[in-house]
């Protein structure tokens, strides 16, 4: 068994790095994700983890080290925060395009203006659609369990696909919660060594990342869709490995808490999703039916898991924790995300969106009381007035 | 509608220590740590962090670290500040000037300051709700041991240097003694030098608010 | 707050003088104290003071404790010790 401490959500994955045994790292410095690297520097230089650590001179240099490293088969690890994820927009594309299933950490923050250290998920969404696998944990315990998750299902044979393991910049990253760090031996029983399809040897050749003609646009394309797509059943698979193996177990995808007999639900990923639970169940004791849903993986998007999770309910009051500007519905990803997963049920589930704690202002329970206030108005009339409430300015 | 009351959570107790930035960031955390560490032993449900939002990185700024000690699973937990503290600590006596220390806090809150001077010259400094304290303490930590200066530890990684072995151990003893939070036993169990914060329970010059003319 | 409190884009006037917005005189443990006998009006502490603190009066040099740090620069530069950084506390004001 593994051993107890109260951990930041930073020295959560810095653990989880060091119990998955990397090759690679490449830092460079940024709040709130700094103190994984600040850890990860420390192990090296203590000599608990055996790891090549190169000082990037940005973010796109790091992802394009450790494309690089994981292309020559080193089990390969980077990370970043706000700005930092979209400079280095560039590599992400061909890293999954040549299918090299590294990991990279994102303790979220907001982007430039209001250039404070506050978490917003903006940074991390805009990175959604890179053919990248990418999830959310609300707790340092389940960081550290993410990081060792993705590379297990990143890695897989069946999946070769690059990884984002987020969490909230200081809500998770900073504050100390109680984490269990497991045995490097139950590491070892879930995680096998690295082996990809292709590795960059001098005695054999090859080129990755080579100019291609349209024409190989539409399978190579192909490829990368089937990977993401048929990844679903290998996170099953891993969960339920992982849950053998150490004791702890998820739902892969969504997370469903207090939602038995629910008319009004929060659908939520992140952190706030545990403060949503504090005020679904102090509205329990009160005799209200709600409930939260949490996502857990946005990609590859769990669309069956989320239509069934969230066809139960009168009313889904979906929250967005970050800025997505003109987008259809006026709200956030996630609400258009939702939408098209229920899209098929007709019009049964009524949905709208709420966006809230952004620039990192904390979303209070007093917000969620809100939030649920307005979803039981909902349920009851079963009608919406509009797609979605910018908090605290229109709720 | 309003919610304020069904959220309260009347067990919960909260810590704040105010330092200056950069020379003692550490020493603030360690006494949050070295206490909620202590009442973890005791079997308390607890939690402890640093501030976000001020500028640690910025020599001599007021920077904050904050402590949560509960019998009941904390429910308030992200959130950037303690908006209600019990307790007060200073790990430097001139943050008594111009800073808003007392911002808050709860009737029957504890001030500590780290101070060669008496609970009486300290008191004459203080401003805001100085009728809501039960107590001013002071103790001269820094003369018991240095603090130590040290950027290990920042940004939630783990502090390499060990807690509790400057000035925040005696500091944290003499909250020890001004509240009894948590039995000295147990905060001893945790801190590096044990000497030193025993010697800090042992010095501490507790005032009672009403003597000092502070108390309402 | 309003949305509409926040200045547009949050675009602000720069300050001219003091910054009202971060005012630094209470990150100060230590203050400067000026021996005025001493004090030869070299200008040395006024040119290295890193914010600006030392205003040139009619009557001699006189520090901005409303934003002075205490950072002790000006006592060390001084060649005639005219300068001492006392404890804070020991002044009421």
């Amino acid at each position: 068994m593994g051993v107890k401490k109260r951990i930041s959500g930073c020295v959560a994955v810095a653990n989880g790095v060091k119990l998955a045994d990397v090759d690679v790292i490449c830092s460079y410095p940024i709040r709130p994700y700094t103190g994984i690297m600040s850890e990860l520097a420390r192990m090296v230089a203590d000599g608990e983890l055996d790891a090549e650590f190169i000082h990037g001179e940005g973010e796109h240099a790091q992802l394009s080290v450790v494309y690089g490293a994981s292309a020559c088969g080193a089990r390969a690890f980077t990370g970043s925060s706000g700005v930092g994820v979209t400079y280095a927009m560039e590599v992400y594309s061909p890293i999954s395009g040549e299918r090299l299933p590294l990991q990279m950490a994102i303790a979220d923050r907001t982007l430039d203006p209001p250039g404070d250290f506050g978490s917003e998920h903006t940074d991390a969404l805009c990175t959604r659609d890179q053919g990248w696998l990418q999830g959310w944990s609300s707790t340092p315990q389940e960081a550290l369990d993410m990081t060792l998750m993705w590379y297990r299902i990143g890695e897989d044979p069946r999946v070769l696909l690059p990884q984002y393991s987020c969490q909230d910049g200081y809500f998770v990253s900073h504050i100390l919660g109680e984490v269990e760090i497991p045995d490097a031996a139950q590491v070892k029983e879930f995680l096998p060594p690295y082996k990809n399809h292709h590795v960059l040897d001098v005695r054999r050749p090859q080129i990755i990342g080579a100019q291609i003609e349209p024409a190989m646009g539409p399978p190579l394309q192909y490829q990368r869709y089937q990977a993401v797509e048929g990844a679903r059943q290998v996170i099953k698979q891993a969960h339920a490995e992982f849950a053998g193996i150490f004791g702890r177990s998820y739902d892969p995808f969504v997370e469903e808490y207090m939602t038995d007999d629910a008319e009004a639900a929060i659908f939520i990923q992140g952190a706030h999703a545990e403060t949503a639970k504090t005020v679904a169940r102090r509205l329990r004791n009160l005799g209200e039916k709600v409930g939260v849903v949490r996502l857990r993986v946005f990609r590859p998007y769990p669309t069956q898991e989320v239509r069934l999770a969230l066809s139960k309910f009168k009313a889904v009051g979906v929250v967005d924790n970050s800025a997505n500007f003109g987008i259809a519905g006026s709200s956030g990803v996630m609400l258009t995300e939702a939408r098209t997963a229920l899209y098929n049920l007709g019009d049964k589930v009524k949905t709208v969106g709420f966006v809230g704690g952004l620039g990192g202002e904390m979303i209070t329970h007093d917000e969620f009381y809100r939030m649920f206030a307005k979803l039981k108005e909902i349920a009851k009339n079963g009608k919406t007035d509009r797609d979605g409430y910018w908090l605290p300015f229109e709720l | 509608m309003t919610s304020s009351k069904l959220f309260e959570e009347p067990g919960l107790k909260q810590i704040t220590v105010w330092a200056r930035g950069v020379y003692e960031n550490k020493e603030a955390r360690d006494v949050v740590v070295a206490v909620t560490e202590a009442a973890a032993l005791e079997g308390k449900f607890v939690q402890a962090w640093e501030n976000y939002v001020d500028l640690p990185d910025r020599i001599f700024v007021p920077v904050r670290a904050y402590g949560k000690i509960s019998d009941q699973p904390i429910e308030s937990k992200y959130v950037y500040e303690n908006e209600t503290p019990d307790i007060v600590a200073l790990t430097e006596e001139t943050l008594v000037k111009g800073v808003p220390i007392l911002g808050g806090i709860r009737p029957g809150a504890v001030l500590v300051v780290n101070t060669k001077r008496s609970p009486q010259e300290i008191s004459k400094f203080l401003i805001g709700d100085t009728n809501k304290l039960k107590a001013v303490v002071t103790v001269d930590a820094s003369g018991i041991k240095q603090g130590v200066i040290t950027l290990s530890g920042a940004e939630g990684a783990t502090d390499a240097s060990g807690i509790g072995g400057g000035f925040s151990g005696p500091l944290a003893g003499a909250v020890v003694k001004a509240t009894g939070i948590v039995s000295l036993e147990s905060l001893l169990q945790i801190v590096k030098d044990k000497a030193a914060a025993r010697a800090g329970y042992d010095q501490a010059r507790v005032a009672d608010a009403k003597s000092l003319g502070l108390a309402g | 707050m309003s949305f509409k409190e926040v200045p547009f884009a949050g675009t602000v006037p720069s300050p001219k003088r003091e910054n009202e917005g971060m005012v630094t005189g209470n990150w100060r443990t230590k203050r400067p104290v000026l021996d005025k006998d001493k004090c030869t009006d070299c200008l040395i502490c006024w040119i290295s003071c890193p914010d600006a603190c030392i205003d040139q009066s009619t009557t001699g040099l006189a520090f901005n404790l409303k934003y002075c740090k205490g950072c002790g620069i000006c006592a060390e530069v001084c060649p005639s010790n005219a300068i001492t950084n006392v404890p804070e506390l020991d002044y009421a004001d």
